[in-house]
């Protein structure tokens, strides 16, 4: 390869790309506006900073391309990065209002000039090899940057520096050889897609994404969950980069409007999740992969993939992308942000309408059949639904009733069994069996097939309703290490009540029987041999803590719902053990009441513990307890 | 009666795509459910992730990922299998075989969304309820009902027909038209199947029934699929006699609720053992397109693990001890991802021909087997320890999340395998159709 093959890499693109992507997303849109906060710019004063900023890129957008002054893109680009960077510079110092907004007009001009000069002849820098990989990596590259946490963490002042040396490194970069471009007509191939459509395309999506990114920025609840901790950070930077370089990479081979379809669906589904706090975290997973995906088309639209037949006219078509799709899809999603505090879905529905519509249209067409049929056959059956099959109004469920159904609907039969297999160590843990006459009386049997957790068929038996409660709640923590997800959100209406009563009325007759048995049980003596008080003690600490500790969550959170507060191991009383007598019975009584609990009372058992653990649950309380009790 | 093949009634022109459509639907909604295993997997590993997906946690995804394997991934390739052996993919019949493929799963992709929405008849594997319980039985009937249509164009237009031929497609038909009826009636919460009274399962008489109504598919297929070799005949004869003669023993032993401790339950299940050596012999009468061989045996090892492991985790004591485990899970996996999936892999590749290339990749193939071994092994071990101590699963410990890590990468390294063959079938939809015409079809217009 001889020396001039090695200047066609083209890095110097991916570079610009990169610095153009961090001095606005870090600089313009982030550092700049913390910059304004901490000089008392704020509310009105502060829409008429941005209003400047949005201005001047919108003039400079359109201007750009039919600029005589300087005719050499290369100067042209100089220019925007020398205006970028001294607004950068300019910010850090002690502005007034009238210079604040003279800055904020100065970053906008730059911004216009040095995006639409760079997407215009961006050829000319990333060269004849893979020029759409480059754009790509340029703006994962960039990203990820900005999600760098020593950078995004920095002060508005360090921040603005970096914006501005890295102004300077590409001023540098256009002073190198650059590569040879290509013929203007070589465009890549691509489907042709109408140029108004991209431009709607892209301003719904910057729409979407300005609203989602202001939204979080000034909820502190949601920014918590998406842009805090470096972990967090890290993972959205790598994001980032993945999803730019898939972005190139789809766009090479499925097209444009599938990648702008699919940062949709990822943009729209992370804008719907933000309106629930409790799925931030999901959310912040497909907000950067949208992002990424449409922000490689938004350079490599105007730059490789248009239509054009000469540089002007790509000019011009950049020109007007960035100053209606860019510049005011922006503000008017920071505006949307800024009012509602939220996406309304019928925005991402109405969003969702302008991206994917006309290709639905236009598979569609040409599925007539699969279309026509597909409506007849879901019409037909919502007709034998409604009509030939009609259930005489609802019948009248009964709360249990109601809370099988909703045991149903959850999927508990995935993790418990309601099956006591007879003559088994089951009857013992969760005992009594059922015959199976009793079995068929439910409709349907719920037996199950696999036990990621106890069996259930007697749970009412076990479990006190407040019991059950608090552990739909919080599992974890009132079970220890329970892997069973919360199911807070049945309470926000009848359904958790109905499950609890449902669970609740899951003990047969016959109980009394059982309990006799549970009575007479003793840990063998081998497992009492084997205990260990130091086991005991974390096992004590993983399960009975959060209610017997004086501090313990449960037993704060339940506080006034307890039947009786549960005994302060440090405390007491310890009302169903017996303080005097022989040290083994005390001991046997505590084996009993860790496995099976107190009846009657909201002490749940732990029958899935080994005899060796509740025996060294045993003899840890005992030590404690017992010396207690002595001390009384 | 002559059944050489049940192909002789049609015209020789061939829509190649209609069976790699079934295919890629089949394929999409494969890939769609191991992404689900996958997050159900992430989910046992790491349950505090359940918050970030609201009301949809994990015991409702399980639900869809269940289904979605048997009724998208494991079904549809036999509405392909239909499509050829009633000619429904040929002349005009064949414009109307992707409408019903979209029917089905769009069918299918609301059952799931009511899934997921908290519908369910809580039985396992017919969860279909409310709407979806009437969608997707309708769906069926529009399958049928263009088999049918197929059937009846296929009598007016073979003069040569063999009436035999012709009347075992009635059958077969009228036997399919029942399914969706009965898969309404069985979703019903009201009817449900005999219970071992010792562990809650299946009997063995019903085991034996479901198995058997395997092996009748596993006769049926290789007709519609090819054609016989000379010579072959008594072979092909003991099949069907010992499969008469076991579906006999099955009805002997009624269907009540007996436990797996009597003899007769567990030794009527090693009744099935016969197929060990039966199916292997069965297949090699017939002549197969020589790029099956690879999932051809796969299958049949599958089958073969299928049977004896079927059979031994049966028996009492062994029963006793995996019953609500882990264990069963790896059997149940053996089934679904080992033998089934193997199965209807060699169905479409044996249907593709040429297009077959799609699942014949060594890296996937490999990927996939290994994977799935490997799954097994790991379920056997974590329900042998489960088996002495239901803490194990219960409060997970050290070694439970090793092993349940394992599962995931092998869950993960068989979504690859998936995504793999999907990409592929994809290739295949878009590629112009003669690459797809099996050699012998092709041989048959030349000559």
């Amino acid at each position: 390869m001889s020396r001039g093959d090695g200047r066609q890499s083209g890095w110097q693109g991916a570079g610009l790309v990169a610095i153009t992507y961090v001095y606005f997303l870090i600089f313009a849109q982030f550092a700049f506006l913390k910059r304004l906060a901490s000089l008392g710019v704020a509310d009105a004063h502060l829409k008429a900073v941005m209003a400047a900023m949005a201005i001047g890129g919108i003039l400079f957008s359109l201007l750009a391309p039919r600029l005589s002054l300087w005719p050499s893109p290369t100067l042209r680009l100089r220019v925007g990065l020398l205006a970028s960077d001294a607004a950068a510079l300019l910010s850090l110092l002690p502005l007034g209002l009238a210079a604040s907004v003279a800055v904020s007009f100065l970053i906008g001009c730059g911004l216009g000039l040095l995006t639409v000069t760079l997407a215009t002849h961006l050829r000319q820098w990333t060269g004849n090899r893979n020029p759409l990989l480059l754009a790509g990596l340029g703006t994962g590259a960039g990203y990820l940057v900005c999600n760098l946490p020593p950078l995004f963490t920095a002060s508005p002042d360090v921040q603005a520096s970096a914006a501005s040396l890295l102004c300077l490194a590409g001023i540098c970069i256009t002073l190198l050889p650059a590569p040879t471009p290509l013929k203007e007509a070589e465009i890549l191939p691509q489907a042709a897609v109408p140029f108004l459509r991209v431009l709607a395309c892209f301003a719904a999506l910057v729409w979407l994404d300005s609203a989602a990114f202001c939204i979080i920025q000034n909820t502190p609840a949601l920014k918590a969950g998406t842009w805090q901790g470096s972990v967090h950070l890290g993972t959205n930077g790598l994001l980032h980069l993945a999803a730019a370089l898939v972005s190139a990479w789809l766009i090479r081979r499925r097209g444009l409007s599938f990648v702008l379809s699919a940062a949709f669906l990822a943009l729209g589904f992370s804008c719907l999740l933000l309106l629930d706090p409790d799925r931030v975290l999901l959310a912040s997973l497909f907000y950067p992969i949208g992002v990424s995906l449409y922000s490689v088309a938004l350079v490599a639209y105007p730059s490789l993939l248009a239509p054009v037949s000469s540089a002007a006219e790509r000019g011009r078509q950049a020109g007007w992308i960035y100053a209606i799709a860019g510049w005011s899809g922006s503000a008017m999603g920071i505006g949307m942000g800024q009012n509602l505090g939220h996406i309304p879905p019928t925005f991402v529905i109405a969003a969702g309408a302008v991206v994917l519509l006309p290709g639905l249209i236009r598979a569609f067409s040409h599925r007539t059949r699969e279309l026509g049929l597909t409506a007849f056959v879901v019409l037909a059956a919502f007709y034998v639904d409604r009509v030939l099959l009609p259930v005489h109004g609802s019948p009248q469920l009964s709360q249990v009733e109601r809370g099988r159904q909703v045991y149903i609907s959850e999927g508990c039969i995935h993790c418990h069994s309601q099956y006591v297999r007879p003559n088994t160590a089951d009857v013992l843990m969760w005992g009594p069996a059922e015959t199976i006459q009793e079995l068929r009386l439910q409709h349907p049997p719920l037996i199950g097939n696999r036990r990621q957790g106890p069996d259930l068929s007697q749970v009412g038996a076990r479990r006190s309703a407040l019991w059950l409660r608090a552990h739909f709640y919080d599992p974890p923590e009132v079970s220890g290490a329970s892997i069973m997800p919360s199911y807070a959100y049945l309470f926000g209406d009848e359904r958790g009540n109905d499950l609890v009563a449902y669970l609740e009325g899951l003990q047969k007759a016959g109980t009394v029987e059982h309990l006799v048995a549970e009575m007479s049980w003793r840990p063998s003596a081998s497992a009492v041999a084997a205990a260990d008080a130091s086991d005991g003690e974390r096992l004590f600490q993983r399960h009975c803590a959060t209610c017997h500790s004086v501090d313990g969550r449960t037993r704060h959170a339940w506080q006034a719902s307890f039947r009786r507060l549960p005994p302060d191991l440090r405390v007491g009383p310890f009302l169903d053990l017996p303080l005097s007598g022989p040290l083994a019975l005390r001991m046997d009584r505590l084996a009993q009441i860790a496995k099976f609990g107190i009846p009657g009372t909201d002490m749940p058992g732990h029958e899935y513990l080994s005899d060796q653990q509740i025996a060294s649950i045993s003899v840890w309380l005992s030590q404690h307890i017992a010396q207690l009790g002595l001390n009384r | 009666m002559n059944l050489n093949t049940l192909d002789e009634l049609a015209p020789p022109r061939q829509t190649p795509h209609v069976v790699a459509s079934a295919a890629w639907h089949s394929l999409a909604w494969l890939v769609v459910a191991n992404a689900i295993g996958v997050l159900v997997a992430i989910l046992l590993l790491f349950p505090g992730l359940n918050k970030t997906l609201g009301e949809w946690t994990y015991g409702r995804w399980m639900t869809v990922h269940m289904n979605l394997e048997l009724y998208g991934w494991t079904s549809l390739p036999l509405a392909g299998f239909l499509f050829k052996v009633y000619g429904a993919d040929r002349g005009a019949a064949a414009n109307w075989c992707r409408p019903v493929l979209w029917v089905w799963s769009v069918a299918l992709g609301v059952g799931a969304l009511s899934w997921l929405s908290g519908y369910s008849s809580g039985k396992l594997f017919l969860d279909w309820s409310g709407y979806a319980r009437v969608l997707f039985p309708g769906a069926l009937i529009t399958l049928c009902l263009l088999l049918a249509l197929s059937l009846i164009g296929s009598r007016s237009h073979s003069d040569n027909a063999t009436v035999a031929a012709w009347a075992a497609k009635l059958i077969g038909l009228v036997i399919l038209l029942v399914v969706p009826f009965l898969l309404y009636i069985a979703s019903s919460p009201t009817n449900y199947p005999a219970v071992n009274p010792d562990t809650g399962g299946p009997t063995g008489a019903s085991q034996l029934e479901s198995s058997l109504a395997i092996v009748a598919i596993l006769l049926i297929l290789p007709f519609g699929l090819t054609r016989r070799k000379a010579g072959n005949s008594r072979t092909i004869a003991i099949g069907w006699i010992v499969l008469v003669a076991e579906c006999a023993l099955c009805v002997a032993l009624g269907r009540a609720d007996i436990s797996h401790h009597r003899p007769a339950q567990y030794l009527s299940l090693g009744s099935l053992l016969v197929w060990l050596p039966l199916t292997p012999a069965y297949y090699a009468a017939f002549d197969w397109h020589s790029d099956t061989r690879r999932w051809r045996l796969a299958f049949l090892w599958w089958w073969a693990a299928l049977v004896v492991t079927g059979w031994v985790f049966f028996l009492p004591g062994v029963l006793d001890h995996f019953k609500f485990t882990d264990g069963l899970v790896g059997h149940s996996f053996i089934a679904m991802a080992g033998f089934t999936s193997s199965l209807i892999i060699f169905v479409m590749v044996q249907l593709l021909g040429e297009g077959g290339w799609i699942f014949n990749r060594a890296r996937s193939f490999y990927l996939w087997n290994g994977s799935v071994i490997a799954y097994v092994l790991l379920m056997t071990v974590a329900g042998w320890r489960e088996g002495f101590d239901p803490t194990f699963t219960i409060v997970p410990g050290m070694a439970r999340n090793l092993l349940y890590a394992l599962r995931l990468l092998t869950g993960a390294f068989m979504f690859l395998a998936s995504l793999d063959w999907f990409f592929d079938a994809s290739t295949l939809l878009r590629e112009p159709g003669p690459a797809l015409v099996p050699k012998y079809v092709a041989q048959e217009t030349t000559a």
